[in-house]
């Protein structure tokens, strides 16, 4: 075999292990997504690696990254888990804060304040509620500070693509989280007579908080498989 | 359980100021002066972000002007916007002039250098002195176009304070940055001269005298301005006649004045032991909580 042919055939195969590293993030960002409660359907969630290939493999477009990006819409479910029940003291309360997710791979070597500039003014410029920065670096702590700079206008998460390779909530060893509604939440203080502070916390920064992308004051049920109890269930209050 | 013994508490009291009537009102004091500090601190880093972000495209200025003769205006600009900055967010501005790979020097147009080379080392200095020679980290080379544009970056970062601006609040104003390469004096510069002279002389030099003072006697933060902390000087009041020193006062301590340093009698032992002991009458014995 000629040293070109090898060469070529050592391309091919770096190029497949990539695009193997894409399509599992690309797989996991959908479950994730869709776990939330947006809309995607199970074959845009479940896409085989050759659809993926296939999908993604426009001779003359730009490599495969530059492609990765979709948005979804809340479901009616997610919409009713995040609207605020009328109470007494406020009759109207305001519409659920959730609305279109934006999703958005991005192929830069180094993310820093443009990248996150221009990202946040797409988002702003197309009313995408919430956006999703997945980099395959870290951003840097300048970039970071846009963040909370920008949140009046668009809710921005990232995630680096090798935290995407596998679905941390499938792992065995996580029980499964639940996100109660606003009515679950106070039903379930009210049942109990605590504060929500009297909770036990998940951290914001938790792997499986960061997933299902919980914000500060919500709480979750946790649901664990027992051997003796059969199953049961924890709250924790996000913190 | 035994409510009537307190354990003592082996810190300073926190003292705060008696000048509002109730617990109250202090606290709401203390919770506004708080607050306050937070959103100050807030500010002062969301400002120091959009600094950034402008002097990520520094400088305006098109050729002629370069990194050894930038334009008044950049320059002036830069060391305006650079005062609340502390070393380390000057770093994350070059990191981030390296990622749109300019040269890490604010006012300098340039971009960075990339050899393209492999290895984590470089070697310079190879044809000069032998003081020189130096190794040093390829990516700490990549940061500027030139050594010169590292000197002038680094000649800036000393000039930073280490301490983060809301800290350093009545100094902020002080802070002055001089450049290792200034703008060339042309006419504009001799105006900008000219005005700093007639500054110097009125406002510009009294304001600075006054939070040299501040700083001086130490109110530089809101603590000062918001009188939380409450000083008072009293005056000792002096009830007797002042009296001559005389022998007889020192008739008692005529067997250890020879251990006297500087009107001082250092006592080792003694004295605490006798402490100690009244400690232990004032116990009513030890362990006695579970009578209760
Ligand atoms: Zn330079």
């Amino acid at each position: 075999m000629s040293t070109d042919e090898e060469k070529a055939k050592k391309q091919r195969e770096a190029g497949e292990r990539e695009a193997a590293r894409l399509w599992r993030a690309w797989r996991t960002v959908h479950e994730m997504v869709q776990d939330r409660g947006y809309e995607l359907t199970d074959e845009e969630v479940k896409i085989s690696f050759d659809d993926f290939k296939e999908k993604f493999s426009n001779p003359g477009e730009a490599g495969i990254i530059e492609q990765m990006k979709f948005s979804a819409r809340p479901s009616d479910a997610m919409i009713v888990r995040y609207s605020n029940p009328p109470t007494a003291a406020d009759p109207n309360p305001p519409s659920p804060d959730i609305g279109t997710i934006w999703i958005e791979f991005l192929p830069d070597s180094s993310v820093g304040i443009k990248q996150m500039r221009a990202f946040a003014q797409y988002l702003s410029a197309n009313n995408f509620h919430t956006g999703i920065l997945i980099t395959n670096v870290n951003i840097t702590p300048a970039a970071l500070k846009i963040i909370p700079a920008v949140a009046a206008e668009t809710r921005i998460e990232c995630f680096v693509e090798s935290d995407l390779l596998v679905n941390i909530t499938h792992h065995e060893l996580v029980p499964r989280h639940v996100l109660l509604s606003k009515e679950e939440r106070t039903a379930l203080l009210q049942r109990y007579r605590l504060k929500d502070t009297q909770l036990p916390r998940i951290q914001l920064g938790d792997p499986v908080a960061r997933y299902l992308g919980l914000r500060r004051g919500q709480v979750v049920k946790i649901i664990r498989k027992s051997e003796t109890a059969g199953r049961y269930a924890s709250y924790r209050l996000c913190v | 359980m035994a409510t009537a013994k307190q354990p003592k508490s082996i810190l300073k009291k926190a003292t705060y100021p008696a000048t509002t009537s109730s617990k109250e009102d202090r606290d709401r004091e203390v919770a506004l002066y708080h607050a306050n500090l937070i959103q100050q601190r807030k500010d002062i880093e969301l400002n120091i972000l959009l600094s950034t972000e402008t002097l990520i495209d520094y400088p305006l200025a098109k050729a002629p002007y370069d990194a050894s003769n930038p334009s008044l205006a950049d320059a002036t600009e830069f060391k305006r916007l650079l005062r609340p900055f502390q070393p380390s967010d000057y770093d994350e501005l070059i990191h981030e002039r390296n990622i749109n790979e300019k040269c890490g020097y604010t006012l300098c147009p340039n971009p960075r250098v990339k050899d393209g080379i492999g290895g984590k080392y470089r070697i310079i200095g190879t044809n000069g002195k032998a003081k020189d020679f130096k190794v040093v980290e390829k990516e700490e080379l990549e940061k500027w176009c030139s050594e010169v544009c590292a000197k002038r970056a680094l000649y800036v970062r000393v000039q930073l304070s280490e301490s983060p601006a809301w800290e350093r609040e009545a100094a902020g104003s002080t802070v002055n940055i001089d450049l290792l390469d200034e703008p060339k004096p042309v006419d504009g510069a001799i105006v900008e001269g000219l005005g700093k002279m007639s500054l110097d002389g009125g406002t510009g030099g009294k304001q600075q005298d006054v939070a040299n003072l501040a700083l001086e006697r130490g109110d530089t933060g809101m603590a000062a301005k918001n009188g939380l902390v409450d000083v008072k000087v009293q005056e000792k009041e002096v009830h007797r006649p002042a009296q001559a020193p005389s022998l007889d006062d020192l008739s008692g301590r005529l067997d250890t004045m020879h251990l006297t340093l500087e009107g001082h009698t250092p006592e080792f032992g003694s004295r605490r032991e006798r402490r100690h002991a009244e400690e232990l009458e004032d116990d009513d014995g030890p362990d006695t909580d579970w009578r209760m």
